[in-house]
């Protein structure tokens, strides 16, 4: 080997070139973790769609693809919500369907047999490699050296905020949004640095990217005018900022306004407005500028007071009288529930009945993002030194992340890109300082100060904070020790992502995983054994009746139109199912017919100890329904006089004739041996009275571990009884048959 | 040649008889081609007589096999080549796999059989065998013609309980339908129990005093003396059938050849139902897990086994909305058995469609010839091996060969009467360019008799079209690669760099 080539070998990681490939390098092998550490739920399980919502997003994917997209848009689906039927193609975000259907039919095109079920279900694991690096071209933005860009990029790829909502799967608006999120927030600081057109076109380009694929869009509407107003209010307005903004607002609100769902959304509801009121509070700066440069300063003052006294008047009563005459549609329940939090459980049971709706528990933090949840702080005081524009942002975004964070669990998802970059910038400078393997020498600084003493005496005489002291480590010691102590936090957090990933996201929740006695694992499928049964063996338009929350996945599954599902559009229409469960069958049974009801179907985990079964859920179908019949279903009555909520034999009447009751247990104590029948949720012992009696509806189908059960519901007597006298008469009958001999049946011959 | 000579002649003692027909007529003189004559009311011509005959209705399975052997004497002053064979229109919907041999001559193959689609020929429809060699005037020749009928089955009741035993009925004439004089007959129906509750009994003849006589679980009527040419008694059975009517309305079997892979991947979609009894009441699972307890035996499908041949591995076992986890699957040196069990119990009138797959190594099925073509050879039909029989009513076996395959010749040990179509089609994949050679054959009214009969293909491979594959990758990404570099050298910025 020659002398030069190792000076070469010595040089390596030093060059322009080396170091574009080492990150390339990098970069690759961090959207590789991202995406791999999102595959647990597929080599555990199999390639398939996750918990609910995915079912719907499957099925219009596949929708999209078997009709195209224009039928696609125009969907209206009758076999949801019956017989309401949904306007689907109007009431979607369609970027997630479009973006899996263009892959489809791209990978199609290059004659690759994809199936559209591993699209969908890897789409989320791919996009999750692209936000790795959106949120690596974000931090580059924040500071000059790039290893920040790249801590950035890995902590979002596996920090568990993010992955919680994009493993393989999760076939979800998030998916994709995530990813539009902070690639649309990086368009934004690069327009805003440059205060270029082009990039604050772009910049709108991908923010009607992300209108289209997720309602949380609204947070960056939100967010980038406050961050603009905050720079107002720093007196830091410059055309820069004019052109970005006004570039971003003008073109990414008409991109906007192309959704059917969105439509005029954004010029008529309060949570627009802010971007709305900034806009045009930019045009007043830049022509209040134009002024000032045109007429004498103190004439200028009088009328700087005047003009804008006058237009924030006349700004405020028009947004008064639009709201109170209806052009501007007051804030909607789930926005107040994100200013009060006991919001939702007062007034709107639907929203609070979805555990995603919950206000965040504080180890919740710790659980999504580890360590970087004590990066944050550090990482926003390091942007508070710099404080460019940028950084203002970073600042802004922390602040208004953590809050909504805190506020709803599923908006964890918004706050921890801002996490990501943070961490990343506080943990990079830590780095950065101490693993510098040459000690600095003092003297040289000494040299240095003493040299550049005008500009120290300017500084002295200035903020204290600009002033920047030299920073340097010189003892190795405390240089081994923090680099040391850093790594081995690195090295818990990815142990600590890896866990949570495998342990609490990684389960599709349509299939359940147990053990069996020599450690096997053992897979219950009752979800899909009653799906396909239902897609098998009932009629093709046979209207099923279940909670809302299977809705999506009986649609997506068994292909069968329901009454009710995930996409909770129509709270009487949900009340009425919950009226039909908590009421007495032939409170229920007219229910039923008048919205031609062929199967019920309910989740029943007694037998398993399946905790998420109806009968925990059913006091939300009961406040559900009393929200809109408050006279004939009351919530009072489901609970004992001592305020209990029993099931046993102390349950109460109106518990125990309630039909979600009677179809929970009916049968049941027929598989133990007689008054030992046993509830392995509630832990309480059946009444030995032989069971609930079903008289309008029969049972159809029982899972194999009880999970669902299905019940027909019984056509009108053919004598015009009603149905429990019928089936009273019957089962008399039957006993005097048992008794009575059949002759031997003659075959007729003709 | 000989045969098509006495053929036209037939075709024209036809034409000859329906003079007040107006319709002309014209046919084909090569042999495999269908008559399109049209005569109105006639009897097929006289030429043989069924010197004794044995007819077996076997009902041991979900599907009906009846086989007929018959001594034949041609009575007719020319030798004779032509034997017909009747059926009913119903019939031969429901027919398949009809094969007939020479029962004294059992290294002869199968004689060739075809349906004659002649139109207005009353109720029933007739079926040509062609002796091999045309047979002499008053000589004898013992045929044993075998086939299968499909859904040929009623239960009786319609609908039971989940736990009452399953009856099925079955309909046929006690005398062999024939368009020959048959001088002595008897039929023998054969059953899977011996609980026969009820049939059709007749009055016996000779010291016989009543039709049938039953020998376990055996039914045997006859032997009756001689019966006039179409002569029928039928007669029905109703028997216990404790056991899934398992009912394949389509199996789409896909066989994959690779020859970069080394591989021949199978798979395999089953719109499977079952046909017997329905529920009275619905599925009540309590009963259901009861009775698995205390009797196992049942008329629901609880599980399938499929032995494969030795060395498949890599199973796969999904339906439409994705795995099915309640499979096993045992390989080893001598057998690699997947067994299955669908996600509900199957009862009468329910249905399951699923799908499985599995790979194997290509050298268990293709080999090279001497001049350097490829011939490959795998089972028509594998699909499950089970005690009550598997029915088929529609197969299409979708053979994929490599990219560029040429020159493709097939055979098949199925019957040829079983087979309804087949060609060559394009099919693309994997980044192909001009698609792979793809045979489909497409297979009616089959059991799982048939399940060792191979289908035998040669084909060409040449070299160039090993290559194709790769050499277009590589040039297509150089191409992307260069075409980018290209781009990358347009300026698109309004200032020229500085």
């Amino acid at each position: 080997m020659s002398a030069d080539s190792l000076e070469r070998l010595a040089g390596a990681g030093k060059g322009d070139s080396t170091r574009t490939m080492l990150r390339v390098i990098i970069l690759l092998l961090v959207a590789g973790a991202a995406v791999s550490s999102r595959l647990f739920s597929v080599i555990r399980f199999e390639s398939i769609i996750h918990e609910f919502d995915p079912w719907f997003n499957f099925r219009a994917t596949k929708y999209l693809v078997a009709n195209g997209f224009y039928k696609f848009w125009d969907w209206f689906d009758d076999r949801t919500w019956h017989p309401l039927g949904r306007v689907t193609g109007g009431t979607l975000y369609p970027g997630l369907m479009v973006t899996s259907g263009v892959i489809y039919h791209a990978l199609r095109a290059l004659s690759i047999p994809v199936d559209i079920r591993n699209v969908c279900v890897l789409l989320a694991p791919a996009f999750s490699g692209l936000t790795a690096y959106a949120a690596y071209l974000l931090t580059n933005e924040m500071t000059p050296s790039s290893s920040a860009g790249l801590l950035a990029a890995i902590f979002m790829g596996i920090a568990p905020g993010y992955i919680s909502r994009s493993v393989a799967g999760s076939y979800d608006n998030e998916a994709i949004a995530i990813f539009l999120l902070v690639f649309t927030f990086y368009l934004w600081i690069k327009a805003l640095k440059l205060g270029s057109m082009l990039w604050g076109a772009l910049c709108a380009l991908f923010y009607g990217y992300m209108v289209a694929s997720w309602g949380g869009y609204a947070f960056i509407t939100c967010l980038l005018p406050l961050h603009a107003f905050v720079l107002i209010c720093m007196g830091r307005y410059s055309t820069r900022l004019y052109v970005s903004y006004t570039t971003w607002y003008a073109l990414g609100t008409l991109a906007s306004m192309q959704i059917p769902f969105v439509g005029f959304l954004p010029v008529k509801t309060s949570e627009h407005m802010p971007a709305l009121g900034i806009f045009g509070f930019l045009q007043l700066l830049a022509f209040l500028d134009y002024v000032r440069s045109a007429i004498p300063s103190r004439q200028f003052q009088t009328f700087l007071w005047v003009f804008a006294g006058s237009i924030f008047g006349v700004g405020l009563i028009g947004l008064v009288v639009a709201t109170s005459a209806g052009y501007i549609a007051p804030w909607s329940g789930r926005f107040y529930s994100l200013w009060d939090t006991g919001y939702a459980k007062i007034h709107i049971p639907i929203i609070a009945s979805v555990s995603e709706h919950q206000p965040t528990a504080w180890p919740a933090f710790f659980f999504d993002l580890n360590m970087l949840i004590w990066l944050l702080p550090a990482g926003v005081y390091l942007c508070y030194q710099k404080l460019a524009d940028e950084h203002v942002f970073v600042i802004v975004y922390a602040l208004f992340g953590s809050y909504f964070a805190g506020v709803m669990v599923r908006l964890m998802l918004t706050l921890t890109p801002v996490v990501c970059v943070a961490a990343a910038i506080a943990l990079s400078t830590i780095l950065n300082t101490y693993l510098k393997a040459k000690s600095p020498v003092p003297e040289e600084h000494m040299v240095d100060e003493s040299t550049d003493g005008a500009s120290k005496k300017a500084a002295k005489s200035g903020l204290k904070a600009s002033s920047k002291p030299f920073i340097g480590i010189y003892a190795t010691f405390s240089k081994v020790t923090i680099v040391g102590a850093m790594t081995a936090y690195l090295l818990l957090f990815v142990a600590h992502c890896t866990w949570v990933t495998s342990n609490a996201y990684s389960s599709p929740s349509v299939v359940l995983a147990s053990r069996m006695p020599d450690g096997s694992q053992h897979i219950i499928d009752d979800y899909r054994e009653a799906y396909q049964w239902l897609r098998q063996n009932t009629k093709e338009d046979a209207k099923i009746m279940s909670w809302w929350d299977y809705g999506y996945q009986i649609g997506g599954m068994a292909d069968r139109p329901t009454l009710v599902d995930n996409n909770t559009w129509n709270n009487t229409h949900i009340a009425t199912v919950g009226k039909a469960m908590a009421s007495r069958e032939e409170v229920s049974y007219p229910i039923m017919r008048q919205h031609e009801v062929d199967y019920i179907l309910v989740v029943f985990g007694g037998l398993l100890g399946y905790s998420g079964d109806d009968i925990n859920k059913f006091l939300w179908m009961v406040r559900i329904a009393e929200g809109i019949w408050p006279d004939e279903v009351k919530e009072r009555e489901f609970f004992t006089p001592r305020g209990e909520y029993r099931v046993d034999a102390g349950a109460t009447d109106t518990m125990k004739n309630s039909l979600m009751y009677k179809m929970s247990y009916h049968n049941y104590n027929n598989l133990f041996p007689p008054g030992q029948a046993q509830d392995r949720v509630r832990g309480v012992r059946l009444p030995d009275d032989g069971g609930p009696v079903l008289n309008s509806i029969e049972e159809a189908f029982t899972s194999e571990n009880w999970i669902i059960r299905i019940y027909k519901v019984k056509d009108l007597d053919n004598l015009g009884r009603d149905h429990a006298s019928a089936s009273a008469f019957e089962r008399g009958l039957k006993k005097k048959k048992v008794i009575k001999k059949k002759g031997p049946r003659v075959l007729r011959v003709d | 040649m000989k045969t098509s000579v006495v053929f036209s002649a037939f075709l024209s003692l036809l034409s000859l008889a329906s003079t007040g027909s107006a319709h002309g007529h014209h046919h084909h003189h090569h042999g495999t081609s269908k008559a399109a004559a049209a005569p109105v009311t006639v009897k097929p011509p006289q030429v043989f007589k069924n010197v004794n005959l044995v007819h077996i209705v076997s009902l041991e399975k979900n599907y009906v096999k009846e086989s007929i052997n018959v001594v034949i004497e041609n009575i007719d002053k020319e030798a004779q080549s032509d034997y017909l064979v009747p059926f009913t229109n119903e019939q031969l919907s429901l027919l398949g796999g009809l094969e007939v041999r020479d029962r004294k001559n059992a290294e002869s193959g199968p004689f060739v059989v075809e349906p004659m689609e002649i139109e207005s020929f009353g109720p029933n429809q007739y079926v040509r065998i062609r002796l091999p060699t045309p047979l002499a005037p008053g000589a004898q020749q013992t045929l044993g013609i075998t086939y299968y009928l499909l859904n040929a089955y009623k239960p009786l009741p319609a609908s039971i309980k989940q736990e009452d035993q399953q009856f099925l009925s079955y309909s046929f004439s006690a005398y062999c339908p024939s368009v020959y004089i048959t001088s002595k007959q008897k039929t023998e129906v054969k059953f899977a129990s011996t609980n026969i509750p009820d049939y059709t009994k007749l009055p016996g003849s000779g010291d016989v005093k009543e039709f049938p006589q039953k020998q376990g679980s055996k039914l045997v009527y006859g032997p009756f003396d001689e019966k006039p040419a179409g002569a029928l008694k039928p007669v029905q059975v109703r028997f216990e059938f404790n056991k899934p009517v398992i009912h394949v309305s389509k199996l789409e079997r896909d066989i994959e050849v690779s020859h970069w892979g080394g591989n021949v991947a199978f798979e395999e979609r089953y719109d499977m139902e079952h046909r017997g009894a329905n529920l009275t009441s619905l599925f009540n699972r309590v009963k259901w897990q009861q009775q698995q307890y205390y009797n196992p035996v049942t008329h629901a499908l609880k599980e399938m086994k499929f032995p494969l041949r030795v060395g498949s591995a890599d199973p796969y076992y999904t339906d439409v909305i994705g795995n099915v986890s309640t499979s096993r699957f045992r390989s080893n040196k001598r057998e690699a058995l997947l067994e299955i069990k669908p996600r509900y119990p199957l009862f009468g009138g329910w249905k399951y469609p699923f799908t499985i797959g599995w790979n194997s190594d290509a050298k268990n099925f293709l080999r090279k010839t001497a001049t350097g073509g490829f011939v490959l050879n795998v089972p028509f039909l594998e699909g499950p091996k089970q005690p009550e029989g598997v029915e088929y009513e529609q197969v299409v076996v979708r053979l994929i060969l490599p990219e560029g395959a040429e020159n493709v010749k097939w055979t098949t040990g199925i019957p040829k009467s079983s087979i309804s179509e087949a060609g060559v089609q394009i099919h693309k994949t994997f980044l192909d360019t001009i698609g792979r050679t793809a045979l489909i054959i497409k297979g009616r009214n089959l059991v799982d008799d048939f399940r060792d009969r191979d289908l035998t293909v040669t084909y060409d491979y040449p070299m160039s079209a090993v290559l194709r594959k790769p050499l277009v990758v590589f040039s297509s990404s150089m191409a992307v690669f260069v075409s980018l570099w290209l781009l990358s050298l347009v300026n698109l910025k309004f200032t020229s760099k500085k």
